[in-house]
């Protein structure tokens, strides 16, 4: 992914921070909608500098963490640590193939939500077993997908491999 | 450095929710505020796709509410002019659309159109045409954000449509929202409230007017401590399903207030708010539990 020219890459970040919030926000979607947020913190960790992903993460973190009552700041806190790991796994992993950037995001939305339910898990309802081994797989999978999705059309637009 | 932007992450955290609160409007005020804007045209439109019929019953239903208010308010008026009594505070609505927030971390909480700008203040009850249904938590200028009966922070101090036993009522979560009861906590160990009596708010505590209908008891959720019982509670209103309310806007006066009759209760005079005695009405307001 590292390369050629760079904004059209951050447009995409911009354009997926953007869509997040018009679909859980602006149209109220919820949950039915896939957590753009996290695939574009992820993404852009990649091909930032630790300390830079570390405080994008922050930044979108206190964002979406502005509407809740109960756990405010909870979210920067995982994404901050998110973005860091993502940051820093170019050191281990090296590759920009679609299934190795789905498992990416799978993995990375799974663990942003494990560590949420983590720090925040008393305010949150259900069990934990649900939670981590049902609830969070299935959101990770859907995250993962449209993140896939989202990088497969960005290829094609901009030519980049 | 990166530890330096964890640990600001980290007391943001464990920020007291007084400090944490400006941040918040802050950001909702100025990065969220195009997304907000365009949720409130989205519920406007929805609003005028849902089937007229429903949306006239439940508007026509809240307008019952603000006339039969009005009516009593004035009669009371009268009533203490001719007695000679100092007039008492009335409590005021305002009608309010209300907006969901699908993301994490706020499932139990819901915007509304309407901020300080129209007399709202943290502490404002949300009502339906069926009853009680949150409170206010944070105030913006133009809108605010509240938290219905299904959030783990909410407590209302009620009692039971006859006066005869009082307590403190809080949510018990369900695995599903759909699940979700309340309890009447606190209340004597030698009360025996059966199934169907109705739970409304008592006016103790300062937050809710009096008389405003919670649920309708179910049955016993437990007896073991030997000095009072607890009762679970059926809620007269499911929150997902309200899409218009009234926010009382004299927060004030809210406790002293008395809505009773709006829904047709009758329950005898609290003896003990007549009482003078500060700490009584202390310990209420420490007993409402409710942050405002």
């Amino acid at each position: 992914m590292i390369g050629g020219r760079r904004w059209p890459f951050w447009t995409l970040i911009a354009l997926l921070v953007v869509a997040h919030f018009v679909l859980h926000l602006g149209l109220g979607l919820g949950a039915a909608a896939p957590d753009l947020l996290t695939v574009a913190v992820l993404l852009a960790a990649r091909r930032m500098r630790a300390v830079a992903a570390a405080a994008f993460g922050l930044a979108v973190g206190v964002i979406r963490d502005s509407l809740s009552l109960t756990a405010f700041g909870a979210d920067a806190v995982v994404l901050t640590l998110l973005a860091y790991l993502g940051a820093r796994s170019r050191d281990l992993f090296v590759g920009d193939s679609l299934i190795f950037v789905g498992v990416y995001l799978f993995v990375g939305k799974w663990l942003h939500d494990a560590l949420y339910y983590l720090i925040a898990g008393s305010t949150l309802r259900g069990d934990t077993v649900v939670r981590l081994f049902i609830q969070a797989p299935i959101a990770a999978l859907y995250a993962a997908v449209a993140g896939v999705a989202v990088l497969t059309v960005y290829r094609l637009i901009t030519g980049e491999r | 450095m990166v530890a330096g932007l964890l640990l600001l992450a980290l007391f943001l955290f464990f920020l007291p929710g007084g400090y944490q609160a400006p941040v918040r409007q802050a950001v909702r005020g100025t990065a969220l505020r195009p997304f907000l804007a365009l949720q409130g045209e989205v519920v406007a439109r929805r609003v005028r796709s849902v089937d007229l019929a429903e949306l006239r019953a439940e508007r026509d239903s809240l307008a019952a509410v603000v006339a039969a208010q009005v009516t009593l308010g004035e009669e009371n008026r009268r009533l203490r002019a001719l007695l000679g009594l100092r007039s008492r505070a009335e409590p005021a609505f305002r009608p309010a659309d209300v907006v969901r927030i699908g993301v994490a971390g706020a499932e139990s909480s819901f915007l509304l159109d309407v901020g300080a700008a129209d007399g709202v203040v943290v502490g404002s009850p949300v009502l339906s045409a069926e009853g009680l249904v949150g409170v206010v938590w944070e105030v913006d200028e133009h809108t605010s954000q509240a938290i219905d009966w299904t959030h783990p922070d909410f407590r209302a101090s009620a009692m039971t449509a006859d006066g005869e036993a009082y307590g403190l009522v809080e949510p018990r979560r369900g695995r599903f929202r759909e699940e979700d009861l309340l309890a009447l906590t606190g209340a004597p160990f030698h009360s025996d409230i059966k199934p169907g009596t109705r739970v409304v708010t008592s006016g103790r505590g300062g937050i809710y007017p009096r008389g405003i209908p919670i649920g309708v008891v179910v049955g016993i959720e437990e007896a073991d401590t030997g000095w009072r019982k607890s009762y679970l509670l059926r809620p007269a209103v499911r929150p997902e399903s309200v899409m218009h309310v009234l926010v009382g806007i004299r927060k004030d006066q809210g406790g002293e207030a008395d809505l009773s009759q709006l829904w047709h209760i009758s329950a005898p005079p609290d003896t003990v708010r007549s009482v003078p005695v500060d700490s009584t009405a202390s310990a209420d307001g420490a007993a409402t539990g409710a942050r405002p």
